[in-house]
């Protein structure tokens, strides 16, 4: 039952959502984003995910298959699983970049409460 | 090698200007930007090359990888240079020329490290706008759309003294972030329910019918690009970013990143999404269009920093792109991809003077300014001049564009009135913006004013000095540059067939027509001249804001948590309008 | 506004709650129509399935499309997690001196008393302030080392933490990050993971901060320098651009494959895509290494001191 890992990856997504919006503390919100990003991830892989099917690797089918199978189509979907690599990358790419606009956040504000953070308003 | 063999290297080549850049400042502090002046030089020159041969000859295709479609299904990735993708890439590239010139003027005297990382980071930023305009990939749109957002996250907090600037950029990061994961979720989506990536084999794929997943993705998409366009209620974190940057980089945010929005949000609404089973998509953009226009317009008119003025203005004006483009009609979308160019334009200008009088004073809001006509006259006619082009005064850029849109406007009545009313707020505001900060006096000498370089004088001047000829040959351009781009936005099957690879034939051709002197151009755009002064004045004279702005300006609090909400708010809207 | 007194925000976990619950049920909405396990893989996917060994000699299909049929995706996320790097780079830097007057700047210190409380800094934070002190005083004479690492004063300048760190963990971390070296190295090598480059890279970049941890950044200091890492990274990025390049004159297609195709499974295999790969290792190593140590390095805060702060005002 693949779409209990979509409902899954949905919750998640909508948990890491209202972590935004609930927590004021900035790592925490950094953590929220990163929830939903783990969200991505699960729902990319399971959309992969074909029922019987195998890893889209070419080199050694597991028994009872054959290469020729796997090439009409027996596997999960290798394209999404691209895309999740894709999304790893830009994750750890975006949680060094706010790491480091929370620290110096905190540096100025000598505080890392979002409500404290609200000099530009209006 | 063919023409379409090119496109690709007007990406590369600032991509690698802004990758040497930190390494080049080890050496001198002049070299990054120089680089960049060079790198985007040549990218410049490659797509004028390259779009003479598209209006003549229709859109050119490159495959990334040799990977030509194998019976209408593309794995690859496409650039597909059509009329509308060519102008935004010019755009962006000749702004960025510009940029570079005046950051080199204003900025090249910082640390090197600084220097460095600046021009690395515009360099990689006007790279990413080129490759989305030009884009044919979802995916590969998103990755440019992310490539856009990381070069701004250090862009926006690129002034470290300045704490706003840091909170900005948090705020900026969480809510561009949100927008980043719905696009990606929302594209993987498509592609699971519809296989397929590029962008004709998708229209064509939903030609056959939009299922609920296919709805709900295009909620994500839509929600995603509003962030990164700052539509209302997606738009918190525009004007925060735009008040603690250089100049230069508001104008960057302003003129150009806001367009890659503007362009994913076109691409799915008007060439990807079939127009026909019921769905509202446009309608959707239309209401989001006119909400930033008004919202926008009215926040600037309250507003008492000079560059956040600006920025809310921005909101509004995008919001008017957006009611152009949504609108469907070939005058609406004619006009607003001029008005694309010519915001980029004249909000260029704006946000260079005002970074201008930041840069040399110190000081950042109307209250501190004033007498700078006396002072420092170029920066204030420069200033005047492109706040005549952005109310529509006869014989600039914007009167031609802004008609355009209103025209295409003119089947919902409703509609065409409440854009009216946007565009008299978006008078009243800038000239209040331009009396209080530039033209009345001011008995008391600034503690510091220093004289703008010649780099930046340059800038200001070319940049006025287009605003005007784009008025005055405003019909030619019309009828020779936008119309085409909105002829083949009107022809989704055409632009399918040109992201496939497939032969198209010559552009399609288009009704378009401008004529300065008609009564109903003239007429209107001349009433709501007078009535924004009348509304600027009022505002000067009684400075208290008119009590409803402050009421909204309220909503704004500041916090990332109601930011949040709002932009989850934008998603259940989207959602539901599609789905409904 | 200060700022300091934040009004009480009742609404907002009612109204969170709500308009998360209701983002579930759209979600759930579009994730239980898509097409499931059963469906039939897309024209595309089998494509690459049938394209992978004939035209790219590749038996790993994800990394056949991550680095060939895909390659211009994963051209944009090298500059993208440049971008992140250049960002994190200039957002950790240190003051440099300004040749001349930055308006901003002035701007900055309004702003920076507008917030700041109107209260002698607390204990941490004087903490903080001496040791910074003691870091410009290139002279002062190192403190003696403390018996271990959680009693270190916070911010001290000397000695670091890690050479409390026991000779058991720093000979295990020695040896650990002679495997994971290899480790990373094989990934890519061999191409048998998919993404090779971006795991292998996160690898080594992972054997550096253990290092780091274990040795601590002294003993780095010579090889983990920007002068060194930043020309590396560009010779990473130069080499991208080079495979992309080749096949755009090759083929007259961007990251078209130019290079003759070994037997699949053997460490020249798929063709171009081995040396996109190895770039990409570098890349996503030197880059990430870049990153981290920019943020651990992250040193005195830009906020003005009130007596260096009126030398910068009369430049």
């Amino acid at each position: 039952m693949i779409i209990c890992n979509y409902l899954a990856a949905a919750t998640l997504f909508c948990l890491g959502l209202l972590a935004i919006m609930l927590h004021r503390d900035l790592v925490k919100i950094v953590l929220g984003l990163s929830l939903m990003e783990g969200a991505g991830y699960l729902l990319l892989v399971s959309m992969a995910y074909r029922r019987d099917a195998t890893a889209p690797v070419l080199s050694s089918p597991p028994p009872g298959t054959s290469a020729a199978e796997l090439v009409r189509g027996r596997v999960s979907d290798p394209v999404l699983q691209n895309f999740c690599l894709t999304a790893i990358v830009i994750g750890v790419a975006v949680t060094a970049v706010f790491l480091t606009v929370a620290v110096r956040a905190g540096q100025h504000y000598r505080t890392l409460d979002a409500d404290k953070l609200t000099e530009l308003q209006g | 090698m063919t023409a379409a063999g090119l496109l690709p290297l007007a990406v590369l080549a600032p991509l690698v200007g802004g990758a040497i850049s930190p390494l080049l400042a080890r050496w001198h502090r002049r070299l990054p930007l120089l680089a960049g002046l060079v790198a985007v030089t040549g990218a410049l020159a490659l797509l004028l090359v390259l779009a003479v041969r598209v209006y003549r000859h229709g859109p050119l295709t490159h495959f990334f990888s040799g990977e030509r479609p194998v019976a209408g299904q593309a794995l690859g990735i496409a650039f597909t240079a059509d009329p509308f993708g060519m102008v935004v890439a010019i755009t962006s590239a000749f702004i960025g020329l510009i940029l570079l010139v005046s950051l080199l003027s204003e900025f090249g005297e910082v640390g090197r490290r600084e220097v460095g990382g600046l021009a690395g980071l515009v360099q990689l930023l006007l790279a990413a706008l080129i490759a989305a305009a030009l884009t044919a990939d979802l995916i590969n749109l998103f990755v440019w759309f992310e490539v856009a957002a990381l070069a701004s996250y250090g862009l926006t907090g690129f002034l470290l003294e300045r704490p706003i600037a840091l909170e900005a950029a948090f705020k900026l990061l969480v809510l561009t972030s949100t927008g980043g994961f719905a696009v990606f979720i929302g594209a993987a989506m498509l592609y699971d329910s519809y296989g397929a990536l590029n962008l004709g084999q998708l229209h064509i794929a939903l030609g056959a019918g939009v299922n609920r997943s296919g709805l709900v993705a295009g909620a994500l998409l839509v929600g995603g690009f509003a962030v990164k366009a700052g539509l209302v209620p997606f738009h918190a974190w525009l004007p925060d970013a735009h008040t603690p940057v250089p100049g230069a980089i508001s104008a960057l945010f302003s003129g150009l990143m806001v367009n890659l929005g503007a362009v994913g949000l076109v691409r799915l609404a008007v060439l990807v999404y079939p127009l026909r089973p019921g769905h509202h998509l446009l309608g959707l953009l239309m209401g989001f269009g006119l909400a930033s226009a008004l919202l926008g317009a009215l926040l600037a008119l309250v507003q008492d920093d000079l560059k956040r003025l600006l920025a809310w203005d921005t909101v509004s004006q995008i919001g008017l792109l957006l009611l152009g483009f949504a609108s469907h009609t070939q005058d609406g979308m004619a006009g607003a991809t001029f008005h694309l160019i010519n915001h980029a334009l004249f909000k260029t200008l704006l946000f260079l003077c005002a970074g201008a009088v930041v840069h040399a004073t110190g000081a950042t809001s109307l209250s501190q300014m004033g007498g700078l006509l006396q002072r420092r006259p170029l920066l204030a006619c420069s200033f005047v001049l492109a706040v005549l082009a952005i109310s529509g005064v006869p014989g600039f850029n914007g009167y031609v564009s802004l008609d355009l849109i209103h025209r295409g406007l003119q089947s919902t009545p409703v509609l065409e009135w409440f854009a009216r009313l946007a565009q008299v707020i978006t008078v009243a505001a800038l000239s209040r913006g331009a009396y209080l900060g530039f033209l009345r006096r001011r008995p008391d000498e600034y503690d510091r004013l220093d004289t703008p370089r010649l780099g930046m004088r340059i800038s200001l001047l070319s940049l006025a000095t287009i605003c005007l000829g784009f008025g005055v040959f405003g019909r030619l351009l019309v009828t020779r540059v936008a119309a085409p781009a909105a002829a083949v936005l009107g022809r989704p099957d055409y632009y399918a067939r040109a992201a496939l690879g497939l032969p198209t034939g010559p552009l399609p051709g288009s009704p378009v027509e401008f004529h300065y002197f008609a009564p109903g151009t003239l007429l209107p755009a001349l009433v709501e001249i007078a009535l924004g002064l009348l509304l600027a004045a009022v505002a000067v004279r009684w400075a208290a804001p008119i009590r409803p702005i402050g009421w909204l300006q309220r909503l704004h609090t500041g916090s990332v948590n109601d930011y949040a909400m709002c932009v989850t708010a934008g998603f259940l809207i989207t959602g539901c309008v599609l789905l409904l | 506004m200060t700022g300091s007194e934040v009004p009480h925000r009742a609404h907002r976990p009612v109204l969170a709650a709500l308009l998360a619950v209701a983002l579930l049920v759209l979600l759930s909405l579009g994730v239980g129509s898509l097409p499931g396990e059963a469906a039939a893989l897309p024209a595309i996917a089998r494509h690459a399935m049938q394209i992978a060994l004939p035209r790219w000699g590749q038996a790993e299909v994800v990394s056949e499309i991550v680095y060939g049929s895909r390659g211009f995706d994963t051209f944009g996320e090298t500059f993208l997690l440049l971008a992140a790097v250049l960002s994190v780079t200039v957002l950790a830097r240190s003051k440099e001196p300004r040749a001349e007057y930055v308006g901003e700047s002035t701007a900055g210190r309004r702003e920076q008393r507008e917030i700041d409380p109107e209260q002698a800094p607390d204990r941490r934070e004087a903490q903080a302030q001496s040791a910074e002190r003691d870091e410009d005083d290139e002279e002062a004479a190192p403190a003696a080392p403390p018996p271990d690492a959680d009693r270190m004063r916070l911010a001290a300048r000397a000695p670091e933490p890690a050479e409390a760190m026991t000779v058991v963990l720093r000979v295990t971390a020695r040896i650990a990050a002679v495997f994971l070296a290899v480790a990373a190295i094989y990934l890519a090598a061999w191409g048998y993971s998919p993404g090779g480059g971006f795991p292998a890279g996160a690898g080594l970049a992972g054997v550096v901060i253990l290092l780091y941890a274990a040795l601590g950044h002294r003993r780095l200091s010579g090889l983990v320098r920007p002068s060194v890492l930043e020309p590396v990274e560009l010779g990473g990025a130069v080499l991208i651009v080079g495979v992309g390049l080749g096949g755009l004159i090759a083929h007259g297609s961007l990251f078209a494959n130019f290079l003759p195709l070994a037997a699949p499974q053997t460490i020249l295999a798929g063709g171009d895509e081995q040396l996109y790969s190895g770039a990409e290792l570098v890349e996503v190593g030197t880059g990430l290494v870049i990153a981290v140590f920019s943020l651990l390095g992250l040193g005195h805060d830009w906020v003005p001191d009130d007596d260096s702060d009126r030398g910068a005002q009369d430049q």
